[in-house]
């Protein structure tokens, strides 16, 4: 093997690592390893100044192997492989010895610190003398993005793909698109009508030529990668055909079967075959095949006849599947309230005026079962009280973090109380209240002027005394315990992830942090981008978040996704797998081992004979190196992982240095 | 009727195919209990077969051996070759076809239900001056041994081979004819694997240390192991290096375990390994602790079954979870 | 006793533990520095030879540690390397190589955390064995490099 001509650079990441690490020893250390012809040492190698470093040491000393003593190559490995591409030399044939996370920020002796990096870094000498050049590959993109999850943070996804000139898909799992945005009242700190925000967005779905809308339907299974994935979608039958309903509602009045309504939080009935709510998006009807007696029993079919003419309901109507080919993905999946029978201190279930936050959305909207009128049992309460943070930072319920939403909404019910109630009694429990958006704390501070009363602390339980309601609670600030009767009791309730997203997160390899909303990229760098290429975070499903902040987020995720779209072309990964034909036994276990069927037998020539060995299709192949480790001769190598360059390394790190 | 007698039957009928290129089986050795394997082509030759107690050898071993003298490849393209194969040889076939060492089509597998080989090493300790070629077959529990003139008769369970005595199953399968015989069947129930394991660490540790350190690293296990035949072995090559060329502890520790480690799932236990080693060392001992193993682990049993998939590139999402944190 | 400081060689998958790993730093959680990380793609590319041969090469503890099952970047390559995994340490402690000189963990993007609880017990462990005595005698063959 020819001699390498290595060039090492340390990075004192300002004082992140120099202050663990005693730099000057590990350059001198560096300096004397076998091939090792620059050792050199600077503030930030990522800066313009540090790279430029290497691209003059490349060309001076014709250096052509690199190795960065630094961060994580998670963070900059991207970086200096640019930087070497620039300066002419193989982006591969760099590796980075990770000294600032994985040593000098967790071990704060410098003796053991400098130690442990010495052998990192001699372990990165070693195997960058055994890389060699790989060659990027691109293949051509899909020019078609799907987005999963048709509430507001789907349909706004959606929509900014779809303006940029993207074929879009945005596939929903309930009869219409709209969301839990599109059951919310008023928004806060505005007080703008939620339906009538959302609803010219959801006619804009409908009605754009680059947006297939698919409601009803799931994301059943996802293969390929970023540019080229395949995506199978589950359409469940409506029974309705969306394209001929035209929502007249006659074939409604037949239907004698009542089922709860879960737009209106099941406060409500409406019939099995029915339209979501009013301006739902398909404006189409649907048939709940678990009530329908028609589906459930086999008699019926009433609707069928009224709708002869129209002929738009199909009760034979099968699920059947469809594959969609898709460049880039969104999920956009939200959340799902916080379940309030698992707080059963508080009461709810058993007293039906203690209701949750989005149940009191209902019933004061114009639209709801009350058509807004805020009447308990056809009573106006004339106390109210309501509870904050049930479900969140909550360790016994397993929910730390802070739903970021509930402190905003139940100032927004306590106005929305008093608009309607002028002489009601009204009482917050809370916490700490979290008023930090645009215009939020001088909504708050309006409300506390509305005779609405904070009383720092949290309700223990709350029972029944006579027609009352008793919360029995401590005020933290006065240090004395209370009992606040109340006739109607308003859980603020915390935000999970969707259950349903769980699955789909499975298929996608996406990651989630411990609170099980979907974990970002980095959590300040790539904050809608996900450890996989090609999908992308948009509104709740990555952590609680308002409506402002979920729109935002949304218009980066498209922007995201916009990009492989608009270049057209992808790169492969590079670090494939080779087969050496020679030693192949052709016995096919990595053909089996292979998760993305990258690899098939096939005839290869060898000299003048041919001869059946594993043969890799580079573009399908994502460099997990499964293939290596379960053949037996070891005649396919994943490239960058070879066995021979795994076992240097082994020998180079277990060595004293 | 008597195994050799059949079996030559099959011979002629079979090496008068046009089909067949030639037929491996076991033929009269020159020496004390050694019987040898041999290769026939004419129907004439048949007469040179038998089939007794001292056939140990796993044939199969052949198959993959392209490179010697009627197995070479311009001679397996003129026909199929016909092998003679017992009961644990025939998993063998099983395992190679699955993972294409050889392809079924080529091959003509003549089965014969083995009533039990002797241990060679036991025979001869027993009758050391053995020179003449000696015969020996079972009558009821007893081997009746013909050696330098002089018949002798010593219960089957002094001289039989251990592996024979946990046999699985001695019916050949997959076969495309068979010398019938008595069949029989039992479970291994590992009872020298779980003794062992009993033993405290550091007498396992001990014993493991002084049998590996007498490996000379003769490769005479790999080179008898029937599904030991890459054309390269990974655990000699130079680049990459797992194993040293140093002959000591523990490149010996590593090459046996690794050869352990591919033979997982693979090992169909025909003992060739343990009866080749010059030195004694309890292959089977480890090779069977991984099948024990992997039938409690996983369910998965080598050789079962033609279609299984190989073991390390299958799982269940629920495979155990022993030991990790 | 106490003053034996051991050498773990740890391989962690890519996306998962050595994720997790980067955000111990992150978070600045301490454990001990005995941990020697070598990074590859995925728990599946590990050869369990690897196994024994960084026990020879050096390390007095081996441990691998890749995503959650069922979370696996690439699908399923956890579940090959469990397989391969599990048995390989019923395999070593069969050959007298005791169950705590090589471990196996799951340690996700998110559990900075359970990263250090991990290489704190795995080193707090093999610190009560002592140094691992089945090392390399002679070195025949040196990478040059």
């Amino acid at each position: 093997m020819a001699s390498k001509r290595i060039g090492v650079y340390i990075c004192h990441c300002g004082v992140n690592i120099a202050q663990n690490v005693r730099i000057d020893d590990l350059r001198a250390f560096a300096a004397g390893l076998p091939g090792v012809r620059v050792a050199q040492n600077y503030m930030y190698m990522c800066s313009e100044p540090g790279q430029e470093m290497i691209r003059k040491d490349i060309a001076e000393n014709r250096l052509d192997r690199i190795v960065v003593v630094a961060c994580s190559p998670r963070m900059h490995e991207p970086t200096f492989r640019n930087a070497m591409k620039s300066a002419g030399l193989n982006p591969y044939c760099l590796e980075m010895a990770n000294i600032r996370e994985q040593c000098a920020w967790v071990h704060k002796d410098a003796d053991v610190a400098t130690a442990k990096a010495k052998s990192l870094l001699a372990a990165a000498v070693t195997k960058v003398s055994l890389l060699e050049p790989l060659e990027e590959r691109e293949v051509p993109v899909t020019k078609t993005a799907m987005v999963i999850g048709g509430g507001i943070a789907g349909i706004q996804a959606a929509l900014d793909i779809a303006d940029s000139g993207f074929k879009t898909y945005l596939v929903e799992k309930d009869a219409s698109i709209g969301g839990h945005m599109m059951q919310l009242d008023k928004t806060f700190p505005t007080l703008d009508c939620s339906a009538c925000i959302l609803t010219p967005k959801m006619a804009d779905i409908k009605n754009h030529p680059n947006i297939e809308l698919l409601a009803y339907s799931e994301v059943t299974d996802v293969k390929g990668f970023v540019g080229n994935f395949k995506v199978t979608v589950k359409r469940k039958p409506r029974y309705i055909d969306e394209n001929i309903c035209n929502a007249c509602g006659s074939c409604a009045k037949y239907c004698a079967i009542a089922i709860k309504d879960s737009f209106n939080a099941g406060l409500s009935k409406l019939q099995a075959l029915h339209i979501p709510f009013p301006q739902a998006i398909p404006a189409a009807y649907v048939i709940d095949p678990l009530a329908c007696r028609y589906t459930r029993e086999g008699t019926c079919r009433q609707c069928e006849q009224v709708c002869k003419d129209l002929n738009a309901i199909n009760l034979d109507m099968q699920e059947h599947s469809i594959e969609l080919d898709v460049g880039t993905m969104i999920m956009a999946t939200g959340f799902e309230p916080f379940d309030a029978n698992r707080k059963p201190e508080l009461g709810y279930g058993r007293y039906e005026n203690v209701i949750t936050g989005m149940e009191f959305e209902r019933i004061v909207s114009a639209s709801g079962p009350n058509q807004g009128q805020l009447l308990i049992n056809g009573k106006k309460p004339k106390e109210v009280v309501f509870i904050q943070c049930v479900g969140s930072r909550d360790k016994t319920v397993g929910n730390e973090y802070c739903s970021r939403v509930c402190c905003m909404y139940t100032a927004k019910h306590a106005h929305l109380v008093r608009e309607k109630l002028p002489d009601a009694k009204i009482t917050i429990f809370y916490i700490d209240v979290r008023a930090f958006g645009k215009g939020y704390e001088e909504f708050y501070d309006r409300v506390k002027g509305e005779e609405v009363y904070y009383r720092r602390g949290n309700v223990s339980e709350v029972y029944r005394k006579g027609d009352k309601l008793i919360c029995r609670g401590e005020d933290t600030l006065l240090g004395q315990a209370l009992e606040v009767p109340a006739d109607l009791v308003v859980l603020a309730v915390g935000l999970e992830p969707s259950p349903g997203a769980r699955e789909l997160g499975q298929l996608l390899k996406l990651s989630k942090s411990p609170d099980g909303f979907f974990l970002e990229g980095h959590p300040k760098l790539r904050p809608v981008e996900t450890g996989s290429d090609g999908v992308f975070l948009a509104g709740c499903c990555q952590g609680p978040k308002d409506i402002p902040d979920t729109v935002a987020q949304a218009g980066a995720a498209a922007a995201k996704a916009i990009i492989p779209l608009a270049q057209g072309m992808v790169k492969t990964e590079t670090m494939v797998a080779r087969v050496r034909a020679e030693a192949c036994r052709a016995c096919g276990y990595c053909v089996d081992a292979c998760p993305y069927d990258a690899i098939a037998l096939g005839e290869v020539r060898l000299g003048r004979a041919t001869k059946t060995a594993a043969v890799v299709n580079e573009v399908l192949c994502k460099s997990c190196g499964a293939c290596s480790a379960v053949c037996l001769s070891g005649a396919i190598q994943q490239s960058g992982f070879t066995d021979d360059q795994l076992l240097a390394v082994i020998g180079a790190i277990g060595k004293e240095y | 009727m008597d195994a050799t007698k059949s079996l030559r039957a099959i011979a002629r009928e079979v090496l008068g195919r046009e089909d067949i290129a030639c037929l491996i089986g076991y033929e009269k050795g020159s020496y004390g209990f050694r019987a040898q394997p041999c290769v026939l082509t004419e129907p004439d030759q048949a007469d040179r077969l038998i089939f007794s107690p001292l056939c140990v050898h796993n044939l199969t071993n052949y198959l993959t051996l392209e490179q010697i003298g009627p197995l070479s490849k311009a001679d397996i393209g003129k026909g199929k070759i016909a092998v003679v194969v017992k009961g644990c040889d025939s998993r063998a076939i099983t395992v190679l076809c699955a993972e294409n060492g050889i392809k079924r089509e080529n091959l003509y597998v003549i089965g014969v239900h083995s009533p039990g080989v002797v241990d060679l090493k036991k025979i001869e300790r027993r009758f050391p001056n053995a020179v003449e070629p000696a015969e020996v077959s079972l009558e009821g529990d007893s081997f009746t041994i013909t050696c330098e003139g002089e018949t002798a008769s010593v219960p089957r369970s002094e001289l039989v081979n251990a592996k024979c005595l946990r046999c699985k199953n001695n019916v050949p399968q997959g076969c495309d004819v068979v010398v019938e015989g008595p069949e029989h069947s039992m479970e291994d129930d590992f009872a020298d694997i779980a003794a062992l394991e009993a033993k405290p660490l550091e007498e396992r540790a001990h014993m493991w240390q002084e049998q590996f350190s007498s490996c000379i690293r003769c490769y005479a296990c790999r080179n008898s192991c029937p599904l030991c035949y890459c054309s390269e072995c990974i655990l000699d090559k130079l680049r990459p290096q797992f194993v040293r060329r140093s002959v000591d502890f523990p490149e010996n520790l590593l090459f046996h375990s690794a050869r352990a480690f591919h033979l997982a799932g693979r090992c169909i236990e025909c003992g060739e390994c343990e009866r080749v080693c010059p030195q004694d060392i309890p292959l089977m001992v480890l090779n069977r602790k991984l099948a024990r193993d992997v039938k409690e682990l996983f369910g998965y049993e080598a050789g079962a079954d033609p279609e299984q998939k190989a073991l390390f590139v299958t799982f269940k999402p629920d495979d155990p979870n022993e030991g990790i944190l | 006793m106490s003053s034996f400081e051991p050498k773990i060689v740890a391989f962690l998958c890519n996306w998962c533990t050595y994720a997790g790993a980067d955000l111990a730093g992150t978070s600045r959680y301490q454990y001990p520095p005995n941990v020697r990380v070598i990074r590859v793609m995925c728990s599946s590319r590990i050869n369990p030879a690897f196994i024994i041969n960084a026990l020879l090469e050096g390390a007095d503890g081996v441990l691998v540690s890749g995503c959650h099952p069922g979370e696996c970047h690439y699908t399923s390559g956890n579940y090959m390397a469990r397989r391969r995994l599990v048995l390989m340490h019923r395999m070593l402690e069969y050959l007298g190589i005791h169950p705590d000189r090589f471990r196996m963990s799951w340690v996700s993007a998110s559990e900075g955390a359970k990263w250090a609880e991990v290489v704190t017990e795995v080193t707090e462990a093999v610190k009560v064995l002592g140094p691992n005595v089945i090392k390399r005698e002679q070195v025949w063959m040196q990478q040059s490099l």
